[in-house]
């Protein structure tokens, strides 16, 4: 009796050691078509599948041009993982959204983990949300005119970027509501940036042809998607888990990029 | 930068001015538990607030949810357009309940 508690008390400690080890995760890889190729895009993309299986499916999503998803029990995890194939222009984005047995208690008023991962999938499914390489990133990042860059590093200089970058959109022809809407959203990215990012980073405004996109930068450890679930620091506070719904219902179009080097959001609002 | 200034009574009026943003944590909850202290409700009163976003919401959501804890209820008044948007779109009425917003 005692050395079955003893045994259940040590798959206990396990489990909780496989949440302090893994924590949820999005992992991003892409299938090239012409190549048949598979390359990381975020995180590392190590989820026990073997990849001629990631190929096949990735494959079939691009012939049926449809959006797939899987959820997937794995022998060494005691928990599900969902795994979705989104076809692109020639590729496949294979998304694999881990919440290691995470659930919202009763009375926690904050959005649960799995619909934040859920929103992200569904966001790349209906090409709202751009999942962008390295490389892309650059050449994202460099079109266009800056009208506005900003170092932000704290609630102060937040407040002063988003007076500025209301500034230039009027300037832009934006109406309040409009600039209401641009300006939030930049102002939950880089609360984001500023509770879990590292602490800082920088907000630019660019305009290109056919419309304003803000960039919102930092040098942190990337996203892990479990920081709404603990604050970030003793006396921090964690997020209500809203701010990315309220970007991707706002703007038109939404790019991401994350990494150990890292997190970057270009928040796009057309305007032709 | 979020400023507020407290009217005496036995269900004593916050009022807020200024920005409710991952800052004001400590100014609002300072601000509305002194005023909770003997009182039988307590109102937070919204006019002069020129932002919010979901940080700020989730700090007065949980200082609704604290204060009704200890059996002082919030409500909520005088919600500026932006405000009441956001409050829309994060479905805070579901997470306090109605009675928060019944004066506004």
């Amino acid at each position: 009796m005692s050395a079955g508690r003893d045994m259940l008390r040590r798959e206990a400690e396990a489990a909780a050691d496989e949440v302090a080890r893994h924590p949820a995760t999005l992992q991003v890889c892409r299938y090239i078509a012409r190549s048949r190729t598979l390359r990381s895009v975020i995180g590392d993309f190590d989820i026990g599948i073997p990849v001629e299986d990631l190929r096949r499916h990735a494959a079939e999503a691009l012939r049926r041009n449809e959006f797939m998803a899987y959820t997937v029990s794995l022998p060494d995890h005691f928990d599900t993982d969902e795994l979705c194939f989104v076809p692109q222009d020639g590729w496949c984005d294979i998304l694999s959204i881990r919440t290691n047995g995470w659930h919202r208690h009763h009375g926690d008023h904050r959005r649960g983990l799995n619909e934040i991962l859920s929103d992200l999938a569904a966001a790349v499914a209906c090409a709202k949300l751009r999942i962008l390489s390295v490389e892309e990133l650059a050449i994202e990042c460099s079109r266009g005119l800056a009208l506005v860059d900003l170092a932000v590093g704290d609630a102060a200089t937040l407040s002063q970027a988003r007076g500025a970058v209301d500034t230039v959109l009027r300037e832009n022809g934006l109406t309040k509501s409009a600039r209401a809407a641009f300006v939030l959203c930049i102002s939950e990215a880089a609360s984001n940036m500023l509770l879990h990012g590292g602490g800082g980073g920088s907000v630019t405004l660019r305009r290109l042809e056919d419309r304003l996109r803000a960039v919102v930068a930092d040098r942190g450890p990337g996203l892990n998607f479990m920081n709404w679930m603990e604050p970030p620091a003793a006396d921090g506070q964690a997020s209500m888990g809203y701010g990315l719904k309220i970007i991707l219902d706002n703007l038109d179009t939404v790019g991401l990029h994350t990494g150990e080097s890292g997190t970057t959001l270009l928040l796009d609002r057309m305007t032709t | 930068m979020l400023q507020t200034t407290t009217s005496p009574g036995p269900a004593p009026t916050v009022y807020l001015s200024g920005e409710l943003d991952l800052d004001c944590a400590d100014g609002l909850r300072a601000a509305a538990f002194a005023a909770a202290r003997g009182a039988q409700a307590v109102v937070v009163d919204f006019a002069g607030v020129q932002f919010i976003d979901s940080s700020g919401t989730g700090i007065f959501v949980r200082l609704c949810l604290d204060l009704r804890s200890q059996g002082v209820p919030v409500t909520a008044r005088s919600l500026p357009p932006q405000v009441r948007g956001v409050f829309d779109m994060l479905r805070v009425r579901e997470l306090v309940g109605d009675e928060v917003f019944a004066g506004s």
